[in-house]
Order: structure tokens, then C-alpha cells, then sequence
């Protein structure tokens, strides 16, 4: 594979800046995606918000562990994005750093636990479902999700499994398949 | 005149991490105002624009109103307390934030965090390398897209084709870029010189801890309204 250097623990200079501009592109998809978010967001639908959009914010983890294959690149990945749209952009501040550390840290679990051998659907599949639910146990507490009835909480939990899973499980892996098709990636 | 202190960006870091992550399980308005107004006096003292102040605060309005809202309409117990709760939480995260982004540039921050709290400088300058690219990448999106538009297509972020070719464009400049760094003397995993200094007084570490302390002691021990 040609973006990663051969020694594949160690991250080199040009996985860093690859990384990085993945992430400042983010940041603008982010701010396109914002506006959607704020429509609803000013309203008591706001966690309907939060959870139907939420898919987006989460992607460029799990692409970033797809193209690098290595334990880590999921967490940095989205950690870089993260950090990227809180020093550009975000009206969320410090909280932007601390959901995408939350979430990396949820999608790399799923890679984790297919031992970072598989990066395809099983490997997306389990990364995808452990996002969903360590990002809901984080907004239990950080957005207060434990205050709502419990109506509201399953509808949520259904509604933020199909967000991610579209966008980064289903999405990342039509991303993967383009990309292998190109011969980018071996 | 004597330049004004400012807490250095590592220990502001820090300081932003540890009480950043102490509010998402403290549950008082209080103490979330406190944060919001100790913030917003740091970014006056460091005299950031009070017109980009109040647009800070102007744009996170909907989201603080949603958040508060949403707890009348589907909250259980003391739904009033808990709006007040996640609505004024939406500030403290902003301004606390802003504490860092709005009054360090992104390249001093980097490197002081390099110098205090050890970041790898492969991360560093692969970082600044980036960003130093904003305006092309910003352009580059707009291009992707007009590109597009001329064989009568329009990309949605829910499209793979779109991130494709972000990503051959990030390979691509990202291998320029390093081939670039490396000729230029840019060796991965070896020391450097830093040219770069900024100051750190013991009395700052202090102050980080005693804050960070003194946070959890009144969040979770004294726990006001």
C-alpha cells in the first residue's frame, strides 16, 4: 500500500500530513453539514439532531483506520478532524476535542476486536456498533441523555446506530471499494 | 511596557482537558457559569475582539436554546434544573475552548505542546505542514466540486465519489510534502534544534492543578445548584 510507510507501527511524517488534510476536509464537510444540524438544533429536536447527523462527524475515524491499517489510525484520525474543526471552526469548543477522542476511541474498538486483521465489513460492522454505543454511554452523561424518558432514549439509540452505520460503516466501505478499484491501495 | 501574561498554551491545555472532561459528569448550573465567566474574562484580559466575542456567543445561542429546551419538552425529574444544566453547559464547553483557540495561534500552540508535554515532532510540523495548506484545501473542495458541476454532477457529503478524490488529493499533496520536508533536512525520529521558547513558570503548573482540583471539589463534593 502506498500510503503507509513499511514499518507499519511507527508514523511517518507523510502519514501525519495525509491524515491532516483528510481531517481539514472534514472540517469543511463539517461546516456544510452544520447547517443542517442548526435547522434542527434550535429546537426541542435537538438530541433528534445530534443523533441523525452524528454519522458524519464520526467518518473520518474509520476511513482513516481503512486507508492506514494500523492500530491507532482510527483514534488519531479522528482525534486530527476533531481537532481540526475546533481550532477552525467549531462552536462546540472544548467539547469538540474530548466527543472525538470519545469516538475514535468507540471505532477502534470494533477494529480492535477483530485483532486489526479485518478492515472490511466485519471489521466496520464491529466498529460501527462499538461507536454507537460508547458515543451514546459518552452523551448519558456529557449531553444528559440520562434525564430523557425512555421513549425518547430507544428512538435516539435507533436513530444514531443507522447515522453511523450509513456513514461510517456502509459509506466508508463504498469509500474503500472506489479506492481499491483506483489501485491507490494494493 | 511590559507584555502581558499569558498562561502558557500546554498548561492551558491541560487546563482545558481536565476541567473540560470534569463538566460532562457534574451536574450544576452554578459552577457551569462560573467556567463560562472565568473564561470569558481570561479572553477579555487577553484582549480578544469583543465583536468576534459576541459572535462566538451569537452562534452557539440555538444550540444552548435547543439543548434547554429539549429537557422541558422530554426531560424526566427536575426537568427545569436540568435545562438550565445542559443549556449553560453548551457555554462553558464554547468558551472554554475559546480560551485556547481565540488567543493562540495554532502554530505556538503545537510547538509549545511539543516543547512541555513531549507531542512528536513528526506530528508537529506534519501538522503545521497542513494546515498551512487551509486556503488550498479550501480551495481545492470548491474545485472538486466545480469540476464536477461541468460533467453535470453535484457532490453530497453521503457520496462516496466525493471522498475519493479528497483522497487522492490528500495523497498526492501529502507525499509532496514530506518528499519536500525531508530534502529539506526534516529527519523523522531524531532531536532537533528548537529555535522556538516559550515561557513556563512553575507557578503555572500550580495554578492548572489547583484548578483542576478545585473543580472537582466543588462539582462533586460541594455540589451547588
Amino acid at each position: 500500500m502506498q500510503t503507509v510507510d513499511r514499518n507499519k507501527k511507527s508514523w511517518s511524517l507523510r502519514d501525519v500530513i495525509f491524515l491532516a488534510i483528510i481531517a481539514i476536509f472534514f472540517g469543511i464537510i463539517y461546516q456544510v453539514w452544520s447547517y443542517a444540524y442548526y435547522g434542527l438544533a434550535a429546537t426541542p429536536l435537538k438530541p433528534y439532531a445530534n443523533d441523525l447527523t452524528l454519522g458524519v462527524w464520526i467518518m473520518a475515524g474509520p476511513l482513516a483506520g481503512i486507508l492506514l491499517q494500523k492500530a491507532g489510525a482510527t483514534v488519531v484520525g479522528e482525534l486530527l478532524a476533531a481537532a481540526v474543526e475546533m481550532l477552525l471552526f467549531s462552536s462546540w469548543g472544548a467539547s469538540t476535542l474530548l466527543s472525538g477522542f470519545i469516538q475514535g476511541i468507540g471505532n477502534e474498538l470494533g477494529f480492535a476486536a477483530t485483532g486489526y486483521k479485518n478492515w472490511g465489513r466485519t471489521g466496520l460492522l464491529l466498529s460501527t456498533i462499538g461507536a454507537t454505543i460508547i458515543t451514546f454511554i459518552w452523551d448519558w452523561f456529557q449531553s444528559g441523555y440520562s434525564e430523557y424518558n425512555f421513549g425518547l432514549l430507544a428512538t435516539l439509540l435507533i436513530i444514531r446506530f443507522i447515522s453511523i452505520g450509513f456513514f461510517a460503516g456502509i459509506l466508508v466501505y463504498w469509500i474503500k471499494q472506489l479506492v481499491e478499484k483506483t489501485g491507490l491501495i494494493k | 511596557m511590559k507584555a502581558k501574561q499569558k498562561i502558557n498554551p500546554a498548561v492551558l491545555s491541560i487546563i482545558m482537558l481536565g476541567i473540560g472532561l470534569q463538566i460532562a459528569f457534574s451536574q450544576s448550573v452554578i459552577l457551569n457559569l462560573i467556567v463560562t465567566l472565568v473564561s470569558l474574562a481570561y479572553l477579555i484580559y487577553c484582549r480578544v475582539s469583543l465583536k468576534v466575542l459576541f459572535f462566538t456567543l451569537l452562534v452557539a445561542l440555538p444550540l444552548a436554546f435547543g439543548s434547554w429546551w429539549s429537557f422541558l419538552v422530554f426531560g424526566t425529574g427536575d426537568r427545569l434544573h436540568n435545562a438550565w444544566i445542559y443549556g449553560t453547559r453548551v457555554y462553558s464547553y464554547l468558551t472554554l475552548g475559546a480560551a485556547i483557540t481565540l488567543t493562540v495561534p495554532v502554530k505556538e500552540l503545537l510547538l509549545s505542546l511539543s516543547l512541555h508535554l513531549k507531542l512528536s515532532p513528526t506530528f508537529v510540523y506534519g501538522l503545521l505542514a497542513a494546515f498551512n495548506l487551509f486556503e488550498r484545501i479550501r480551495f481545492q473542495f470548491k474545485h472538486i466540486q466545480y469540476s464536477a458541476q461541468m460533467r453535470g454532477k453535484t457532490y453530497y457529503p453521503w457520496q462516496p465519489a466525493l471522498y475519493l478524490r479528497i483522497i487522492i488529493v490528500a495523497l498526492n499533496w501529502s507525499g509532496d510534502l514530506a518528499e519536500a520536508m525531508t530534502s529539506q533536512g526534516f529527519s523523522e525520529g531524531y532531536e532537533r534544534t528548537m529555535t522556538f521558547n516559550d515561557r513556563l513558570p512553575f507557578w503555572q503548573w500550580v495554578l492548572c492543578l489547583t484548578l483542576i482540583l478545585a473543580y472537582f471539589w466543588a462539582a462533586f463534593i460541594l455540589r451547588p445548584w
